[in-house]
C-alpha cells in the first residue's frame, strides 16, 4: 500500500472507538475519531477519509441522517455502519441511504478488519486458482488439496473451509465469519459454532495431525487462523 | 360528525323510543278523531231522519192553504225542539212551501237537487248564506194527495266546536305524554348506562401495577354483566402475560449477570498481580469466550422476542417440510458423525406438505430439537426422525436413545432458562426448546414429549398442514 488509507470512525461510544482506533492504526491505517455527528462533519470535509465508520446512535442526530446528507453531498466515502439495531430492515434501511456494508454490535473485531480491506479495495480481486500456504496447496478448479504433495481426502466443506481459510492466511478468521460465508447461515445460534468447532477439529486432523509442521491454530476467543508457524 | 355519533347512547337511545312512541301516539290520534268524527255525522244524521218523520205528523195546511208545522203537539216534547230546527218544505217544483224561523229567511240548499229526498243523495253538506255550513237530509213526504220534499238540517258548528276541542285534547294529551316519556326515558336509560359508567371508572383505575384489580359484575346474566367478564377475562390474561414478562426479564437480567460476574473476576483476578504474558492473554480468551456466550444469550432473547411477533412478520410462506428437514440434518449431520451417530429419516411423505410461516424461525426450532437429540444421545446410537400425517396436522418426532426425561419434567423444559438435572458439559442458555415450542405454537402447532418413549427422548412437533394455493 503507498499511502495509508484514511478511516474516521463516527462514535460515540469512547470506550469502543478507542478501541477500534487503536486495532486499526494496528493493521496500518491512518484513524480519526468523531464523537458527534457536527465533530464528524467536520472531520469529512477538513481530512477526506476514504472510509467511514458510522454509529447509527448518535446523540442528537441519527446516524442515517449523517449518511444521507453526505450522499446528497455527493462526497465520495466508503461507509461502514456500526450498529446494534441489528434487525433486516434496519440492514436495508442502511444500505438504501447508501452504506457500503452494515455490520451488527457486537462485531468480531476480525471481520471488520476484512470488511473494510475488501470496502477499500476498489476493484475485488480474482479468486485465485491456486494457492499456498508452506507445504499446502489448493487447487481451487479441482477443489483438491495436497500437503507435501499427498493428495488430502476432504469432503466439500471441509475444502470450502480450508480455501476460506487460505485465501484469508496469516489473518484470524472469527466463527461468525464462517458461518456467514462458509456455511452461508444467516441467523446465528448455539448449534452453529458447535458445527464449525467439529468441523474444525475434523479438519485439523486431516490437514494438521499426520504432519510435524502445523498450520491451523486456534485463536482462544477469537477464531481460526490459517500460516506458517 | 353527525348526530348519531355526537350524542351519547343514552340521549340516542332516548330519542330513538321517544319518535316511535311519538308516531305511534300520533297514528293512534288520527284514528281516534276519524272515528269520533264518523260516529257524530252519523248521529247527526240518525237523529235528522227521526226529526223527518216526527215532522211528517206535525205539518198541516191552514185555512189559507198555508203548510204549518203543528206547535201545540204536547204529547211529543220534541216537537217544541223542531221548531228550531232549520228546516224547509218543498213542493216537486222547488217552491219553498214552509221555512222555520230559524233559518231567517235564507235558503237551505237551493232549488232541488234531481231525485232529492227518493234515497241516495238524501244526505248532503250545504253552505247557508251567512257562510255556516249545515248537514241536511231530505225526504220525500206525501200529504193530501201531494208530494213534498222535507229539508232538515243542522248546523255543524257545534261539530266543528267539539271536534276542535278534540284535537286540542289529543294535541296537549300527546305533549304530556311525550315529555313524560321522554323524563322517564332519559332515567331509564341512565339507569340501564350507569354499570358502564362504572366500569370505566374502574378500568380506567387499572394499570400495570393493580392488574390484579377486576371489574364488578353486578349481574354476570345481562348483557353489561357480560361485558365486564369478558373484560375480566382480558385482565386476567393481561395480568398472567404481564407476570410472564416480569418474570422473564427477571430471569433474563439474571442469565446476562452471570456471564458479567465471570467476565468481572477473570478481569480483576488478571488485573490483581503482575503476571507472564501467557496468564494475560488466556485471561482475555476466557474473556472473549464469555461475551461469546453472553451474545448467544441476547441473540436467544430476541429470537424470543421474534418468535413472540410470529406469523405476524412479513417473511411468512409454505414451506415444504421435508426438504427444510433434510437441510438441517445435513447441516448437522457433522455433529452425528463426530459421535458416530447414525441420522436415520423415515416414512418421508411421498406428497410433500407445506406448512405455513416464517422459513428461518421453523428452521432455527428444526435445529434446536435435532441438536437436542444429537446433544443427548449416546455416541453410535440413533436418531429417528420420522413423518406422519393426519387430520391436517403433520408430525415431526425426533427420537434420541439418551437418557430421556422424568414425566415431571416433560413441560418444565419448555419453560424458559431451564436446565434440567444436573450440568451437562455442553449446557446451552436454556432457551433452546422454549424456542421451538413459541415458534410452533406461533404457526399453530404444538410440540412435546411423547411420554410412551421406552428409551431416551421422543420430541414430537406438530404443525397444520397448509393449504396449498
Amino acid at each position: 500500500m503507498g499511502e495509508q488509507a484514511r478511516i474516521l470512525i463516527i462514535e460515540d461510544d469512547r470506550k469502543l472507538s478507542a478501541a477500534l482506533a487503536s486495532g486499526l492504526e494496528g493493521a496500518g491505517y491512518e484513524v480519526k475519531a468523531a464523537s458527534s455527528a457536527e465533530e464528524g462533519f467536520f472531520l469529512v470535509h477538513r481530512r477526506q477519509p476514504d472510509l467511514i465508520l458510522l454509529d447509527l446512535t448518535l446523540p442528537q442526530r441519527n446516524g442515517l441522517d449523517i449518511l444521507q446528507q453526505l450522499r446528497e453531498e455527493g462526497v465520495d466515502v466508503r461507509v461502514l455502519i456500526l450498529t446494534s439495531h441489528n434487525t433486516i430492515e434496519d440492514r436495508v434501511a442502511g444500505l438504501k441511504t447508501g452504506a457500503d456494508d452494515y455490520m451488527g454490535k457486537p462485531f468480531s473485531f476480525p471481520e471488520l478488519v476484512a470488511r473494510i480491506e475488501a470496502l477499500l479495495r476498489r476493484v475485488l480481486p480474482s479468486t485465485p486458482r491456486r494457492l499456498t500456504i508452506g507445504d499446502l496447496e489448493l487447487d481451487s478448479a479441482a477443489r483438491g488439496a495436497w500437503r507435501s504433495g499427498q493428495k488430502l481426502d476432504l469432503t466439500a466443506r471441509e475444502f470450502d473451509l480450508l480455501f476460506y481459510l487460505s485465501r484469508n492466511k496469516g489473518r484470524t478468521v472469527s466463527r461468525e465469519m464462517l458461518a456467514k460465508d462458509v456455511w452461508q447461515e444467516t441467523s446465528r445460534y448455539t448449534p452453529i459454532d458447535n458445527v464449525i468447532d467439529v468441523q474444525m477439529a475434523r479438519l485439523r486432523k486431516k490437514v494438521d495431525d499426520p504432519f510435524q509442521v502445523k498450520l491451523l491454530q486456534t485463536i482462544r476467543g477469537i477464531g481460526f487462523c490459517l500460516q506458517e508457524p | 360528525m353527525n348526530v348519531s355519533t355526537r350524542w351519547s347512547i343514552r340521549t340516542r337511545l332516548t330519542a330513538w323510543y321517544v319518535s316511535v312512541l311519538a308516531v305511534l301516539l300520533l297514528v293512534f290520534a288520527v284514528i281516534v278523531f276519524i272515528f269520533q268524527y264518523v260516529t257524530l255525522t252519523r248521529q247527526i244524521v240518525h237523529d235528522e231522519m227521526q226529526d223527518a218523520v216526527t215532522v211528517e205528523g206535525l205539518l198541516y195546511f191552514d185555512g189559507r192553504g198555508q203548510l204549518q208545522l203543528r206547535q201545540d203537539y204536547y204529547s211529543r216534547p220534541q216537537s217544541h225542539l223542531l221548531v228550531d230546527r232549520l228546516m224547509e218544505v218543498l213542493d216537486l217544483n222547488g217552491t219553498v212551501l214552509y221555512r222555520s224561523n230559524a233559518l231567517d229567511n235564507q235558503s237551505l240548499g237551493g232549488g232541488l237537487v234531481p231525485g232529492e229526498g227518493d234515497g241516495s243523495s238524501n244526505e248532503r253538506i250545504v253552505r247557508l248564506r251567512d257562510g255556516s255550513r249545515v248537514l241536511t237530509i231530505s225526504h220525500i213526504h206525501g200529504m193530501s194527495g201531494q208530494d213534498f220534499v222535507i229539508r232538515v238540517g243542522y248546523s255543524l258548528r257545534p261539530l266543528r266546536d267539539r271536534l276542535w276541542q278534540f284535537v286540542w285534547l289529543l294535541v296537549v294529551a300527546l305533549l304530556v305524554t311525550i315529555l313524560l316519556a321522554t323524563i322517564t326515558g332519559q332515567w331509564i336509560a341512565s339507569k340501564a348506562m350507569s354499570p358502564i359508567g362504572l366500569m370505566a371508572d374502574r378500568a380506567e383505575g387499572i394499570t400495570a401495577n393493580n392488574l390484579h384489580d377486576r371489574l364488578v359484575v353486578a349481574n354476570p346474566r345481562d348483557e353489561l354483566g357480560a361485558l365486564a367478564a369478558v373484560f375480566n377475562h382480558l385482565l386476567e390474561r393481561l395480568e398472567q402475560s404481564f407476570q410472564q414478562l416480569q418474570h422473564f426479564t427477571a430471569d433474563a437480567a439474571h442469565e446476562l449477570r452471570t456471564p458479567l460476574a465471570s467476565l468481572r473476576t477473570v478481569g480483576e483476578v488478571a488485573l490483581s498481580e503482575t503476571r507472564p504474558a501467557e496468564q494475560y492473554r488466556d485471561a482475555i480468551s476466557s474473556i472473549l469466550e464469555e461475551t461469546q456466550r453472553l451474545n448467544h444469550t441476547i441473540d436467544s432473547l430476541l429470537l424470543l422476542a421474534r418468535a413472540e411477533a410470529g406469523n405476524s412478520s412479513a417473511a411468512t410462506e409454505n414451506i415444504a417440510l421435508a426438504p427444510l428437514t433434510m437441510e438441517v440434518s445435513n447441516m448437522l449431520s457433522v455433529l452425528a458423525e463426530e459421535k458416530e451417530i447414525e441420522l436415520l429419516l423415515q416414512d418421508e411423505p411421498h406428497s410433500h406438505p407445506a406448512v405455513y410461516g416464517d422459513r428461518s424461525l421453523l428452521r432455527v426450532a428444526l435445529i434446536n430439537v435435532l441438536h437436542n437429540a444429537i446433544k443427548f444421545s449416546p455416541e453410535r446410537g440413533i436418531v429417528r426422525i420420522a413423518f406422519t400425517m393426519g387430520d391436517g396436522l403433520i408430525s415431526i418426532t425426533v427420537a434420541d436413545a439418551g437418557p430421556g426425561l422424568r414425566e415431571d419434567e416433560f413441560d418444565s423444559v419448555f419453560e424458559r432458562f431451564y436446565r434440567g438435572r444436573g450440568n451437562s458439559p455442553n449446557h446451552g442458555n436454556g432457551l433452546g426448546l422454549s424456542i421451538v415450542k413459541l415458534i410452533v405454537e406461533r404457526m399453530g402447532g404444538s410440540v412435546r414429549f411423547d411420554p410412551a418413549a421406552e428409551i431416551g427422548a421422543s420430541v414430537i412437533l406438530q404443525l397444520p398442514i397448509a393449504s396449498q394455493t
